[in-house]
């Protein structure tokens, strides 16, 4: 009788919240998780195989749009790459431009991940709230870039747009709300009784288990692991403004909110930071529009973590060869792993706790015993998570 | 640590199976290796703890063409280890008429992911790599087509059916 208890629980491919589908099949005894398998590539738009049809300032527009959320890191991964081929640099007060930008773009993101977060936990307040207020610097990005995403602000050699007297104000102001607003998000989700029930000691991956899974980004620090390509080398302007790191040793969902919600203490003190020593000078330098052969690996800190671009140009217009490594695909394995073991109900919450870049399910199949069988949708699967733990 | 002892470390490490090395930036080294030393020299990197396994890249080296040296078509697989600053890069050719590569599943798990993405790909096989299952491509995209070689330029258009495009929903 106890085979016939488990089950096989697809789990995919469409899900209306997070963005971008992905399917996960996860095995269940009873309520318990026995194992995980993922299956990508719905989104798959053969970039890479497109690069090579294209030129560098058109894979400039290609690669912003590999992540809608993240768009502006994978447009400067490959900026500087080429610029590094190419032997150029851009200008200090560009590279302070992309900086402020990253950061911005961080912030957007984190505050994001923590309404999803919020929202497939059952706290909706907070998915209101921290929603509400990631409007501010949507905002912000819109008014420095004319786009509340793909704000292109990239050239190879250089930015497109200066940051004025008027965005200055603009942006201390705005970061200054935010980070009354952050330090209450910070106590909420370290003291909400309710919250912490769906947080603490789940979904918990140690600090060995990160460097065999090969996790990254704030994964990856919420379980000790000290790596961040910002500090370990630093590119842009992080090198004049160096930031500092955020790592807890948690390792449980709690660990990865604490260390999201701190690292956006650290992006408003940079942000500072940068306004109030921006360096003057021109925004962009001439780069050739061949770029010289020669391969080269550019590596950014995305919000999600390292972000590897590997670039290898034939010299001509177009390059030989892009490849793109993005976090998400390091933190997957991850998330494979640690599934195992945990209920079915903290599913949601594992998954939107490495605040993936893939969106998971739509409906789900129960198969029952071979005879019955039911669909689920996701966000049946997710009311089910949250009644679970309601009845505890 | 700083950039260039860590990459000293590697060099030294992984010195008995390197063919050729080269430094082609300063943050940087290439290690040529056969595709037997492969899974000795990730082990003795993941041994050694020198940083971690980062990215996987496939590079296509098409068959030469009309007056040019005569060369077999071969893929260049290439498994980057980052360090802080320091990246290392164990470069594996393998030719079109016998692309087998052994996994590195049995050493880095995580690997799997990278891999199963260079066997469609590619058209690599990773020899006892545990799930060989399309990870990328379509369900109906065709056996033995693969995308990222250069020789592949797109599917002719077939009548009444829009290529390159999956239909299965």
């Amino acid at each position: 009788m106890e085979a016939q208890r488990k089950f096989i629980v697809p789990i995919g491919p469409q899900h209306p919240a997070l963005k971008e589908p992905g399917h996960f099949q996860f095995s269940v005894e009873g309520e318990i998780v026995t194992g995980a398998t993922v299956r990508l590539g719905y989104v798959h738009r053969g970039i890479e195989k497109g690069a090579e049809a294209r030129n560098w300032t058109q894979n400039l527009y290609l690669f912003e749009r590999i992540c809608g959320i993240c768009s502006h890191v994978h447009a400067t991964a490959l900026a500087l790459g080429a610029e590094r081929l190419a032997g150029v640099e851009a200008p200090p007060r560009a590279q302070a431009i992309r900086t402020l930008m990253s950061e911005l773009e961080r912030i957007h993101s984190h505050m994001l991940w923590l309404g999803v977060a919020a929202h497939e936990g059952g706290f909706e307040t907070l998915f209101m709230y921290s929603w509400r207020d990631r409007e501010i610097v949507m905002d912000l990005l819109e008014s420095l870039s004319g786009n509340r995403v793909n704000y292109s602000v990239n050239l190879i050699g250089g930015v497109k747009f200066d940051v004025t007297e008027k965005h200055h104000d603009e942006i201390l102001k705005g970061i200054e709300i935010l980070e009354e607003r952050t330090k209450h998000y910070l106590k909420v989700v370290t003291t909400d009784r309710t919250f912490l029930a769906r947080t603490r000691g789940v979904g918990l991956m140690t600090l060995q288990q990160a460097e065999l899974f090969g996790a990254v980004g704030p994964t990856a620090r919420a379980s000790g692991v000290a790596r961040d390509v910002r500090i370990d080398a630093p590119y842009e302007a992080y090198p004049q403004f160096p930031v500092r790191l955020v790592t807890d040793d948690g390792g449980d969902l709690l660990a990865r909110f604490k260390v999201r919600t701190r690292e956006l203490f650290e992006s408003y003190r940079l942000i500072r930071e940068i306004l109030n020593h921006m360096p003057p000078g021109e925004l962009t330098t001439r780069v050739p529009r061949r770029i010289p052969a020669g391969e080269t690996i550019s590596r950014v800190e995305a919000p999600r973590g390292e972000l590897f671009y590997f670039i290898k140009s034939n010299g001509s217009e177009k390059p030989e060869r892009i490849k793109v490594r993005t976090p998400s695909l390091c933190n997957w394995a991850s998330v494979t792993q640690v599934a195992i073991g945990h209920k079915l109900a903290d599913m949601p919450m594992i998954l939107s706790g490495i605040d993936p870049c893939f969106s998971c399910n739509d409906r789900m199949v129960t198969i029952n015993r071979g005879s019955s069988s039911q669909v689920w949708t996701w966000e049946e699967l997710r009311r089910y998570g949250i009644e679970y733990y309601r009845q505890r | 640590m700083d950039t260039s002892t860590a990459l000293e470390k590697a060099a030294a490490i992984l010195q008995p199976w390197a063919l050729a090395t080269a430094t082609p930036e300063p943050n940087r080294l290439d290690v040529v290796i056969e595709r037997g030393s492969l899974i000795p020299a990730v082990k003795a990197l993941v041994k050694a703890r020198w940083g971690f396994f980062s990215a996987l890249t496939g590079l296509d080296q098409p068959p030469s063409g009309d007056g040019e040296p005569v060369r077999e078509g071969c893929v260049e697989v290439l498994y980057h280890f980052c360090s802080a600053a320091a990246v290392v890069t164990l470069r594996v050719s393998v030719p079109y008429s016998d692309a087998k590569i052994d996994s590195i599943c049995e050493v880095i798990p995580s690997a799997t992911l990278y891999e199963r993405e260079l066997i469609e790909m590619f058209g690599v096989e990773c020899t006892g790599t545990p799930n060989t299952e399309r990870l990328l491509l379509s369900d109906d995209w065709p056996e033995g087509v693969y995308p990222l070689r250069k020789s592949f330029t797109g599917f002719q258009q077939a009548e009444g059916q829009e290529a390159n495009h999956g239909s299965a929903a």
